[in-house]
């Protein structure tokens, strides 16, 4: 068998997640040796068009990025949304919030708001545009979990992502909850897989994996009730990766 | 360290099996024959096996041979997960890794004998009944008359089409065919199982009753055994749950007190009425 | 089976040697709250700890552990640990939790994987000098225990009293320097039994823990399960902290060349998505409601079935204190249970 074909697509994003790869430092040699890399900006200059798995970075945030993705999509055998920007729109999609975006880029931008380079359309989730394989969550993603996905994708499995919520994980590594000491921490309706990373460091979960399918948000409305805090203290801790996701606090 | 943990054998590990025989039944479901290959192997009709592909993982399979038929044991496996996809992938020659047989839940052999038995069957839920109907079949005078119901969602999807032929032309077997969907090709009866019970001649009041099909099947057909006034206790019910580990630790299995995997697959009725997740 | 005096200074002059000879695993700060954590010198030991975060399980159970290797195609290989330790400053209702356990993971199918962990551990247990904010073993039955463990310590105020319970922890007693503990000092340790017996309970069961099977029998229906479930997260943290929760999931992942690999288990909880998830996708306990009644019942009936009556809730309150919408505290259930059935 021959070995697969793996091209790296970045879109609206920090990058990141892409430095993640580069990260991994000796497994990526062991990556290598397993599947032929032959598109990746951020690491070399060859381009192709022949490819089995294609790993999207970033959020659709323009006309064109729509198109260019669909091509993407019609060439690749699997796809893979990489990151909080591609699995749910991560922090592209603040600017959703803004009902004129107009408005924001004669702000941003000024009087060269209008030029064509700058045209732009609410942030959009891989999964809004094409049809996704698989979801590599995080902000930024977690190394391990990408390598074990990708060797599931080598072995033809489907991998095993947490559906439950990142206190599991926590709680397992013997932290003290982070609302026992003032933080409004989304470990609660947040997916697991990270390993509970920022909170076993003393940060709140910044909810960056996205809900779990079924997060119980009207038990998130009692429990700040409970802490003395209000609806708009979740809201601001929500929006960050929360932004117009389903569902959310927003009427 | 300590002697007693070294001696014992450890119950999460496989042991190798040599796939004997491989072929597809159909889009999704493909049969095997299996043989260990440390020879070992004595079963009970209704035990299962988890099945274990190295890298994958493991998903319990209820046997479909009779232990009457020597020569390795016989799966039938639907393409459903990462471990049965893996399956399917599987030639003849293929090492597999097996642990079983599990459950000590298992058809009724002994309690059987000189009854009268009807097999109600939906789809998949064939597989597990053939261990026994073939046992019975292969000790058919130590049984009474022999009745099974098969409903099958759709034409293409009716499992062992040869064998179930051979069942109607046998005068001591009663065979009673259904599909849900009609088809060109099909003359027969058109419906779900449930409307076969009717039709059933032995008296269903005193015969030992055996269901075996999806989750949503059970209530129908309970509820028209109830019109039959069919005894609780001759009622048995093989039932699926996610058993993992198949060795009654994981949790995953468990059914209110019970685990499926160490008290059943195999449950007689009117030991669920204390179990309200049962059906 | 002897009991010794010990001064607290000889204590520590004992465990500082433990710890030069073998892997010492004891009760130490974390931040504001306690935790089990190797321990490198008796300095750091607390045994005036009032709970840990998490129970002392994870030394017999670790979150995650490889079960077997493989090569693909070939024989599966057991992998076992097997590292002799010290587990210094168990609470009792931890040790009634670990020997709940063992005859669990003993009983019909030996499992070799915590067996052997638990015989390689030497266990030093200790009885509480601060109950924690939401103890109630004093409920259960479970706040002073009388065996299990190897050595039982007993602090005295001045003094500990340390009694063996085993073989093992005979010959440890043996090397403790201390006088054979007299009178005073035995009546000392049966009046910290006598606090203990009735001050761990912050919440207090309204019945015997013995009845909580028979009360089960006729709450299936009941509305709290409903009621409390209304918030909960179903994020399992009531399981991930429990002694004596031990279910488990089992994951294969393989090495870069994709030929070996290894087959692992990890905690898991009744409470999570997927835990009765066959393939196809049909979830058997889907509702959290389902799923929080299931708990309780797994606590106080359906494990007790299998370990001659036992409640397998211990009485620790570590849900209590984890558990965000403050619903899964047994006790205030099961008192629910009983002012609306009564007892009997």
């Amino acid at each position: 068998m021959s070995k697969p074909k793996i091209a790296i697509f970045d879109f609206a994003c920090c990058e990141g997640c892409q430095l993640q790869f580069v990260n991994l430092e000796e497994e990526l040699l062991d990556l290598i040796g397993v599947a032929d890399v032959v598109e990746w900006r951020e690491a070399m200059s060859e381009k192709s068009q022949e490819y089995d798995i294609a790993i999207i970075e970033g959020s659709i945030t323009r006309l064109e990025d729509e198109e260019r993705l669909k091509l993407i999509r019609s060439r690749a055998k699997v796809l893979i949304a990489l990151g909080a920007c591609a699995t749910i729109g991560g922090v592209n999609k603040l600017k959703n919030n803004f009902n004129d975006l107009d408005e924001v880029k004669k702000c941003v931008y000024g009087k060269d708001s209008k030029k064509p380079h700058l045209a732009t359309q609410p942030t959009k989730a891989v999964d809004e545009v094409v049809d996704v394989d698989f979801y590599v969550h995080g902000c930024p993603i977690d190394r391990k979990e990408f390598t074990y996905i990708v060797r599931c994708l080598l072995l033809g499995k489907t991998p095993e992502i947490p559906d439950y919520p990142v206190c599991v994980e926590c709680k397992a590594k013997g932290n003290p909850c982070l609302w026992q000491y003032g933080q409004v921490c989304l470990g609660p309706i947040i997916r697991a897989g990270c390993g509970a990373r920022c909170p076993s460091n003393g940060f709140r979960c910044f909810g960056c994996r996205g809900y779990t399918s079924n997060p119980n948000v009207d038990a998130a409305k009692e429990v700040i009730d409970k802490f003395g805090l209000t609806v708009d203290h979740l809201k601001t801790k929500m929006v960050l990766f929360g932004s117009r996701q389903e569902p959310t606090i927003y009427g | 360290m300590c002697q007693c943990c070294t001696e014992k054998k450890d119950i999460y590990l496989p042991q190798l099996a040599t796939v004997v025989k491989a072929e597809a039944m159909n889009v999704t479901e493909r049969y095997l024959r299996l043989s260990m290959d440390d020879g070992q192997f004595d079963y009970i009709p209704g035990q299962f096996v988890e099945v274990s592909v190295a890298g994958i993982g493991e998903a319990p399979i209820t046997i479909t041979s009779s232990p009457t038929q020597k020569g390795g044991f016989e799966l039938v496996i639907r393409k459903i997960g990462n471990v049965t996809n893996a399956v399917h992938n599987l030639r003849e020659g293929a090492k597999i890794g097996i642990r079983g047989p599990l459950g000590d839940g298992t058809y009724p052999v002994e309690e059987a004998k000189g009854k009268n038995l009807v097999f109600i069957c939906g789809g998949l839920g064939l597989v597990p009944q053939r261990a026994f109907i073939n046992y019975v079949l292969d000790n058919r005078k130590d049984y009474g008359e022999v009745t099974i119901l098969q409903g099958t969602k759709c034409y293409e999807q009716r499992l062992f089409v040869k064998e179930v032929a051979a069942w109607e032309k046998r005068s001591d077997v009663h065979m009673l065919e259904t599909i849900d969907e009609g088809h060109d090709c099909w003359k027969g009866n058109v419906g779900v199982v449930t409307k076969l019970i009717p039709k059933v001649k032995t008296d269903l009041k005193s015969a030992v009753v055996l269901v075996c099909g999806p989750p949503v099947m059970y209530k129908f057909v309970l509820m028209a055994l109830e019109e039959y006034e069919v005894p609780h206790e001759n009622i048995f019910l093989n039932l699926e749950r996610k058993m993992k580990c198949g060795v009654g630790k994981c949790g995953h299995c468990q059914i209110n007190g019970v685990y499926c995997c160490m008290d059943g697959p195999v449950f007689r009725y009117s030991d669920l009425a204390t179990m309200p997740e049962a059906i | 089976m002897s009991v010794k005096k010990i001064a607290k200074d000889d204590f520590a002059v004992f465990v500082d040697a433990l710890i030069a000879k073998t892997s010492v695993i004891g009760v130490q700060a974390k931040g504001d709250r306690f935790d089990f954590a190797p321990l490198e010198s008796a300095k750091n030991l607390r045994l005036d700890y009032d709970v840990t975060l998490q129970p002392p399980k994870k030394y017999f159970l670790p979150p995650t552990e490889v079960l077997m290797t493989f090569e693909i195609g070939g024989a599966y290989r057991s992998a076992y640990e097997d590292e002799p330790f010290v587990l210094l400053g168990v609470h009792p209702y931890d040790m009634v939790a670990i020997n709940q356990m063992d005859e669990l993971f003993q009983q019909d199918n030996y499992d070799a994987h915590y067996m052997k962990r638990r015989n390689n551990a030497t266990i030093i247990a200790c009885d509480v000098v601060k109950p924690s904010e939401n103890v109630f073993a004093s409920s259960m039955g479970t706040a002073v225990v009388r065996g299990g463990y190897d050595v039982l310590l007993t602090d005295i105020g001045n003094a500990y009293v340390a009694e063996s319970g085993t073989p093992k922890g005979e010959k440890l007693l043996a090397g403790m320097k201390g006088v054979t503990a007299d009178d005073a000092a035995l009546k000392s340790r049966e009046s910290v039994w006598a606090k203990n017996k009735k001050g761990l309970n912050r919440h207090e069961l309204k019945c015997d823990p013995a009845y909580l099977p028979r009360l089960l029998d006729k709450a299936y229906d009941h509305p709290v399960w409903e009621e409390r479930a209304r918030t909960c997260f179903a994020c399992g943290s009531c399981n991930q902290v429990c002694p004596t929760c031990y279910c488990f999931n089992v994951q294969d992942d393989v090495n870069w060349d994709l030929q070996t690999g290894k087959r692992e288990r990890a905690w898991d909880g009744c409470l999570l998505n997927g835990f009765t998830k066959v393939a196809g996708e049909h979830e058997f306990r889907n509702q959290r409601s389902d799923r929080f009644r299931h708990r309780l019942y797994r606590k106080a009936k359906y494990v007790p079935s299998k370990i001659g009556g036992q409640i397998a809730c211990v009485g620790c309150g570590r849900c209590v204190a984890a558990c965000l919408p403050d619903i899964a505290n047994p006790v205030s259930v099961y008192n629910r249970l009983i002012d609306d059935q009564g007892i009997g």
